[in-house]
């Protein structure tokens, strides 16, 4: 669906973009996550075939897009969303059709179908001015899909909206995208989101594309620290292997001894990275089989969503995150000693 | 005082008695400010559209210039039209020099600067991002133009009752280029200056009130149009 390659695009500002490879398969929905400034609009601009870069090839559906020929017909097969719904003046019925009018095309049926796809059929003679955001972001969805694109293009979609309705209609967006079996692309900052819609990431930081994969591969096993800090990797401690046995490696950090699962050789200088939500929590020390168990102290309680986050100093720092239940049954609170335990293979190495 | 209230009465008359001179005259001066307005649209609103969405080296410098040729000066534009139109310009073989088209000529270069320019500001204040979006629509650089000129038609319309406002109500450049002759190129400006200085006041006072009419009419057309689609909203 999308192949491309050495990619370069850079600004007076001294900002450049360099994506190597990218593809995206048929059918898929792949996602680039990163920080703002990342370039990730930059990047969409490109594929969207809206700023002509200054180096590099792109393969669109299988055509060559940036070596001349009718770029028209290759935007024409596409559909953009972009944060905002950027209605026109008009009924809802009247946005939905426009992408067909640009074609020289009527075809109410077609119209119809997206308005349902999208829930929004009873609001077709509204005036798209006096729509909710919510229904907005439906509308300017319906109007992507009503010419039926093999290729969807997201850039950071409902990014205002809040958290419920954006889950609903993230929801029935991926139900969409398979069902129509276009391939999509959404670049976003949300982490979330991307995690709910994503078969595939990449994450972009500073206008590179730092790693591509699986998004459990991505959050678990992060390829440097730049990605491990921005997929929310929140203990990540310099060190070194000091030996290894089959898979498990003991690592020097800290002036501990921390056990991770790794093929790092012994002698590796690496970073010993953990997710907070890998970390337990308890007042006595069976660690119930977990090869990482230290006595900690608590120096910090604070609530993170639905649950909290707990910062321990074991003799290094270590984030935990732990239910309400847990805080308000142990009676967690700074000051107090505990035990915190991990699992080997819970802890992921990066080198350095 | 008594002679500006004889005047004003004696105008009523001519003007309900139907005065048929009066009447030629306002409907030659309506007919040339129209399409010479109707001329400076088809051509300001694609060119300012133009203007506004592309990037191109020295953009500023000519949205300076098409913003200074919305002060010029009718006398200007009409003595550079009556020296391009004479028998002996570049355009002489025209014979346009005091004709209706000449001096619809004169007029278009004096609203082409302004619909041009108010075109150039309306489609810099619509969002980027929207004009991008409805790019990634499908349409191609014309279309989304269209498209921003249909979300932008308040301030169109506002463009368009400017220009025409203001070659109703203009007399430099229709005297130099038309000569204001009898049943020819005698617009409601020309004559109502010409009426006063023959000290005709009744005459001039009616010619005038027309004028004001002529221009309430349009604007007022005009406006309807803008407002019936506010409250369409």
């Amino acid at each position: 669906m999308i192949r491309l390659r050495g990619l370069r695009i850079s600004y007076d500002t001294g900002f450049s973009l360099e994506v190597e490879s990218l593809d995206v398969r048929r059918g898929e929905i792949f996602a680039v996550i990163g920080p703002n400034g990342a370039g990730k609009t930059t990047l969409l601009g490109a594929m969207a075939l809206l700023d002509r870069p200054a180096a590099g090839s792109l393969s669109l559906l299988g055509r060559d897009a940036f070596g001349g020929g009718d770029r028209l017909e290759l935007r024409r097969a596409m559909s953009v969303v972009f944060s905002q719904p950027y209605l026109t003046a008009g009924t809802v019925a009247d946005n939905v059709a426009l992408p067909l009018r640009l074609r020289g095309r009527r075809d109410p049926a077609a119209v119809e179908a997206a308005l349902a796809l999208f829930r929004v059929g009873h609001l077709r003679d509204r005036d798209a001015r006096t729509l909710s955001q919510g229904e907005s972001h439906r509308t300017a969805l319906a109007r992507a899909f009503v010419t039926g694109p093999r290729l969807l293009l997201l850039d950071e979609p409902f990014g205002n909206l809040d958290e419920r309705v954006r889950e609903e209609i993230s929801r029935d967006l991926r139900r969409v995208v398979r069902e129509s079996g276009a391939a999509a692309v959404l670049v976003t900052q949300h982490q979330e989101g991307a995690l709910t819609l994503a078969d595939r990431l990449a994450v972009m930081i500073g206008g590179r594309l730092l790693q591509q994969g699986e998004p459990q591969e991505i959050f678990a096993r992060p390829a440097s620290k730049a990605v491990a800090d921005f997929v929310g990797v929140e203990t990540v401690l310099p060190g070194r292997v000091a030996s290894r046995q089959d898979n498990l490696c003991a690592v020097e950090a800290a002036g501990r001894t921390l056990m991770a699962v790794s093929d790092c050789e012994p002698g590796d200088s690496v970073f010993f990275c953990l997710r907070p939500e890998s970390v337990s929590v308890s007042l006595n020390s069976d660690a119930g089989g977990r090869r990482n168990n230290f006595p900690a102290r608590i120096v910090a309680v604070e609530p993170w969503g639905l649950e909290y986050r707990v910062e321990l100093d074991c003799g290094f720092p270590l984030q935990a995150a732990v239910t309400r239940q847990l805080v308000d049954g142990l009676g967690l609170k700074p000051g107090l000693e505990v035990y915190a335990s991990f699992k080997a293979v819970a802890a992921h190495l990066i080198k350095r | 005082m008594e002679f500006i209230i004889e005047g004003f009465r004696k105008a009523l008359g001519l003007i309900l008695s139907g005065n048929p001179e009066i009447f030629s005259i306002a409907r030659l001066s309506l007919t040339v400010s129209l399409l010479a307005t109707a001329l400076a649209v088809v051509v300001g609103v694609p060119l300012g559209s133009w203007i506004a969405v592309k990037k191109f080296p020295l953009k500023k410098l000519l949205i300076a210039l098409v913003n200074t040729g919305m002060g010029l000066p009718p006398v200007v534009a009409g003595l550079v039209v009556m020296l391009f139109l004479a028998r002996s310009g570049p355009l002489g073989f025209l014979n346009w020099l005091y004709t209706p088209k000449g001096m619809i000529l004169a007029q278009v270069i004096i609203a082409l600067p302004i619909i041009t320019a108010l075109t150039i500001s309306a489609m810099q204040s619509v969002d980027r991002r929207f004009y991008r979006q409805v790019l990634a629509l499908g349409a191609t650089e014309w279309q989304a133009i269209l498209v921003c000129l249909k979300e932008l038609r308040l301030t169109m319309v506002a463009a368009v009752i400017a220009g025409f406002g203001r070659l109703v109500a203009e007399v430099g450049a229709v005297m130099i280029v038309g000569g204001n002759i009898r049943h020819q190129t005698r617009m409601l400006t020309t004559a109502t200056v010409m009426e006063t200085q023959m000290g005709n006041f009744d005459m001039a006072i009616a010619i005038g009130l027309v004028l004001l009419a002529l221009g309430f009419a349009v604007n007022l057309a005009l406006t309807l149009i803008q407002q019936n689609r506010v409250i369409a909203r």
